[in-house]
Parts: C-alpha cells; sequence; structure tokens
C-alpha cells in the first residue's frame, strides 16, 4: 500500500495572465506510479507542473494531491505541500552561487533541525545515489549538462518527497546519457515510496518509463491512460504524434521548384575579405 | 462611441493608462521595499547572508569610493579655489570643499558609483536566476525568495552605504587639501579649521540621512527589476537581464538625484 498521492485536476483551466493555454482538463495521475505527460512544444506541459505545484493559480479549475485541494492551502498546510514535493527543473536550476553539496544541504539546513554532519551524510548518500561522489565541493558550472540533471535530481530527492515532478528531464542529453536517466528514474522509483509526474516529449523515454500518460494537444487533454491504449489509439492526430508525421498544411508547402534556386545562395564574390 | 470622440479622447487615454502603470509600480515598488526590510530580521541564518553582501557591496567597493571621493575633492579644491580667490575669499576653502561634499556630493556620488557598481550586479545576479528557474526551485523548496535573496542585500545596502559615504567624505575633504593647500598654495591651519568650524552634527547627520535613504532606494529598484525581469515585454531571457539590469542603473541614478532635492529640501 502507497503513501505517495494521487493527483487529479478538475476542470482545470492554465495558463498566463488570464490567457488559457490549455481548459478543461480533467486529469488523473495515480499515486506510486509514473506518469508521462507528453505533447507538442507549447502545449502547456511545463505550465502544468508550475499550476499543480502553486508556482501560479488557475484560471479555473481545481488541483487535488492526495485529498488536499493545493490551492486552498495556508499557512502550515501550504508549507508542508511544498515539503512533500520534489522538483527536477529542465536544465537543473542549481543555485550558481552554491557547490553541489550546498545546494543540497540548502533544504535540510532551512527546515530541519538536523546537524551539520548529519546533513553532510545525507547529501553524500544522494549524490552516491545518483552517481555523483566526489563532486560535493564543485560549481554547478564545473558540471556537464548530465551531471547537473542528476545533481539537480538528487537535490529534488533530498527531502524525501512524495511526489516527484521532472520536467523535461532528458532534453538535451544524448540517446546514452537519457537511457541512463530514464534507469536512473525508475531506480528512484523503486528505492522510494512516490508518484511520479516526467514532462517529456522524448517518445523513447515515454515508452521507458510511463505507467500512465498524459498527452495535452489543441489546448486540452487528447489522451489519458496507459502506454498500451495510447499505442492502440486509432486517433489520428496521437497516430501522427506517434509516428511523427508532420501536420498537414491548408496553405501550400514551400518547396524548391517553387523558388528560383539562385536567390537561395549566397553570392561569393559579394562576401567580406 | 464616435471616431471624433475616440480621436480626442485618445491621448487622454493613452496618458492615463501611463500614470496608473506609474502608479501601479510604485505601489509595487513598496511593497517590494517593505517586504524586504521585514524579512531582514527573520532569524540568525540572514546573519551569515548579510556578511556576504556586505563583503561584496560594502568591501569591495572601498578602491572605487575612494578614486571617485579622491578626485571630486581635488576637482572642488581647484575650482573654490578659483572662485573664492577672485573676491579674495580663499580661506573659505575648507568650508566650501567640506559642506558641498557632506551634504551633497558624497551622498549622491556614493549611492551613484554604488547603483552602477554593485546595483547592476545585484539585478543580473537576480534576473538570471530568475530566468534560469533557480527562483522557482527556492519557492518548490519552501526557501522564501525574498528572505534568500532580496533581504540580505538590502541589509548589506543600509549598512554600507553610510559608512562609505563617510569614507568618501574623509577622501574628499583630503582631496580638496591636496589641490587647494599643497598646489595651490592656501593655508592648511586655516583650511583645517574652516573644515571643522562650517561642519555642524546637523549636517553629517543630513548626509548620513540621505545615504540610507539612497541606500534603500537603490537595493529596491535593483532587486525588483532582476526580480520581476521575466515580466518585461518584448524582452525575455538574457536580454530581458541585460535590459533590466540598464534601466535599473538608470532608475536608481534618476530616483536617487530626485529624491536628494526633496530631502535637500526637507532637511535644510
Amino acid at each position: 500500500m502507497t503513501k505517495a498521492p494521487g493527483i487529479r485536476t478538475q476542470n482545470l483551466s492554465i495558463g498566463y495572465g488570464g490567457v488559457p493555454v490549455a481548459s478543461d482538463l480533467d486529469l488523473q495521475m495515480p499515486a506510486g506510479k509514473v506518469t508521462v505527460v507528453v505533447g507538442g512544444s507549447g502545449c502547456g506541459k511545463s505550465t502544468l507542473i508550475k499550476h499543480i505545484l502553486r508556482l501560479h493559480d488557475p484560471i479555473e479549475g481545481r488541483v487535488f494531491v492526495g485529498d488536499h485541494e493545493v490551492h486552498s492551502l495556508s499557512g502550515k498546510a501550504a508549507r508542508c505541500f511544498k515539503q512533500r514535493m520534489g522538483v527536477l527543473f529542465q536544465d537543473g536550476a542549481l543555485l550558481g552561487s552554491l557547490t553541489i553539496a550546498d545546494n543540497l544541504a540548502l533544504p535540510l539546513r532551512e527546515h530541519t533541525r538536523l546537524k551539520d554532519p548529519e546533513i553532510l551524510e545525507i547529501v553524500r548518500n544522494k549524490l552516491q545515489l545518483v552517481g555523483l561522489e566526489g563532486t560535493d565541493a564543485k560549481y554547478p558550472t564545473e558540471l556537464s549538462g548530465g551531471m547537473r540533471k542528476r545533481a539537480g535530481l538528487a537535490r529534488a530527492l533530498v527531502m524525501d518527497p512524495q511526489v516527484l515532478f521532472c520536467d523535461e528531464p532528458t532534453s538535451g542529453l544524448d540517446p546514452i546519457l537519457s537511457a541512463e536517466l530514464d534507469h536512473l528514474l525508475l531506480e528512484m522509483m523503486s528505492h522510494f515510496d512516490m508518484t511520479m509526474i516526467v514532462v517529456s516529449h522524448d517518445l523513447a523515454s515515454m515508452r521507458a518509463i510511463a505507467d500512465h500518460v498524459v498527452l495535452l494537444g489543441d489546448g486540452r487533454c487528447l489522451f489519458q491512460g496507459s502506454v498500451e491504449e495510447l499505442d492502440a489509439s486509432e486517433d489520428v492526430y496521437l497516430r501522427r504524434f506517434l509516428d511523427r508525421l508532420p501536420e498537414e498544411r491548408t496553405t501550400p508547402r514551400l518547396t524548391m521548384p517553387a523558388l528560383d534556386p539562385s536567390k537561395l545562395k549566397i553570392d561569393c564574390s559579394r562576401l567580406l575579405d | 462611441m464616435s471616431q471624433a470622440v475616440r480621436g480626442i479622447s485618445a491621448p487622454f487615454a493613452t496618458l492615463g493608462a501611463a500614470f496608473l502603470g506609474f502608479v501601479g509600480e510604485l505601489g509595487a515598488l513598496a511593497i517590494f521595499f517593505l517586504d524586504s526590510l521585514r524579512l531582514v530580521f527573520a532569524g540568525w541564518g540572514q546573519f551569515a547572508k548579510i556578511i556576504r553582501q556586505i563583503y561584496f557591496i560594502g568591501v569591495q567597493s572601498i578602491s572605487v569610493i575612494a578614486l571617485i571621493g579622491g578626485f571630486a575633492g581635488m576637482v572642488m579644491g581647484m575650482q573654490l579655489y578659483f572662485a573664492l580667490s577672485i573676491f579674495g575669499a580663499d580661506g573659505f576653502l575648507g568650508a566650501g570643499v567640506g559642506l558641498s561634499m557632506v551634504r551633497e556630493l558624497a551622498p549622491v556620488l556614493t549611492a551613484i558609483m554604488l547603483a552602477g557598481r554593485a546595483g547592476s550586479a545585484m539585478t543580473a545576479e537576480i534576473g538570471v536566476m530568475r530566468i534560469s528557474e533557480q527562483i522557482d526551485a527556492l519557492t518548490i523548496m519552501d526557501i522564501n525568495p525574498m528572505r534568500y535573496l532580496v533581504a540580505p542585500k538590502m541589509a548589506a545596502c543600509i549598512i554600507s552605504f553610510p559608512i562609505l559615504t563617510t569614507f568618501f567624505n574623509l577622501i574628499a575633504i583630503s582631496g580638496g587639501w591636496l589641490t587647494g593647500v599643497k598646489l595651490l598654495g592656501a593655508n592648511e591651519g586655516v583650511y583645517w579649521s574652516r573644515v571643522q568650524e562650517s561642519l555642524s552634527w546637523s549636517d553629517i547627520e543630513g548626509g548620513l540621512i540621505k545615504s540610507l535613504v539612497f541606500a534603500c532606494i537603490v537595493c529596491t529598484i535593483c532587486c525588483f527589476e532582476g526580480y520581476f525581469t521575466h515580466t518585461r515585454k518584448g524582452h525575455v531571457g538574457p536580454e530581458g537581464v541585460s535590459q533590466s539590469t540598464t534601466s535599473a542603473v538608470v532608475k536608481a541614478c534618476v530616483v536617487t538625484l530626485a529624491s536628494d532635492y526633496i530631502l535637500t529640501s526637507i532637511l535644510w
């Protein structure tokens, strides 16, 4: 029996400055499972996470984490809510002025009465968990992109969250590093009792880690269910998304014969010396 | 509404919108300032951060302040000596340099220099943290970004500005002595006794009050511009940060000079 909460949204409209990005979202993200939110660029995947995390207020509708309505929490309940959430941001979002160890120690120093040696022990354990032993004294700029993501993951896990959000964890990584990070996320799921919400447009990554898929597009939820159900779907948009087919245009596509090829080239004699 | 009425009312509507925007930003700045001031005293954890900021804003600005103070005093000593000599009043050189520095130039030039050196760095630092989601990360970790980032800077400015202004005064008055007395030949004893006689406690107090007000102005504007860099229309990402930094320094200097006029009217 998992203690990690599930997440559901009710008639949720998300957006910025009153302009909706996606509306009428009635989503279910099951407890103790990995839900992958996929969709095209700008469809509101990251915006959805920010609304669930209370970084923005919804235009309409409600978000529930477990039995708690997220946006009605205040005072101590709101603080408890935040401390139960872990977030891996797209580029790690590690504080540039702190070392990796201090980045991980920050929430522990702010929210616990643990002594420094105990904090450092936890920090070392979490870094070991993500395979970053020996990077304690390094600054984020001294790490590669993949290492920064893993350090960001270690920081997200440092308070033992019940829900872990990952915003595009594999973006900017080569296929091998992406596969390693997917493997790491699944390992984390087996170590910790938590619900994981991953935003991605990496279909290979989705297939590797998802128990549940939410597909956003056209300002609404187009699909939610298992990967098998998604693969079996005959919906035109879903097929196009899964098979990576470009959208059909109503305007004529720009083709080479329509252009004068000489106008596409730069006259070398006009280049500066 | 007819076309003619729309045409007549359009300039008023634009003016009204601009005025409402200005009042709105002024209100947001006031709330931002009060919030950061309140959070200065949010626990002992702030102490180390404040010390670090004092080192950056105060200690690392000493050489610049010494340089500017020295040259400002030397120019003032030279110009006043030439002007006063015409009337045979070069004995008042010390009074002229002392009063102009302590009442006006030291607080204003210190604030402007710090807006350029430390204020721009504050805007850029907070702005970069905003666009790279570091401020969102702090919020998610339930760490108030205003307490963590802005309040220590505010405390450090409030402590550093008056100290640096006093340091500026000392260097500038010495600079006036160097050109007026050592280079141009004014009487040394008269110079220092005029400095001492002409300066009352109310002059020094007024200068320090000004530096405190300027500290709040520079820090609030520079941190505010960085903190809300993502809301800039038409400029996002690194370009937005550079725009915010320029805008912060310009606004901080203009508001400092405008408030200097108001403070001078009130204080003396």
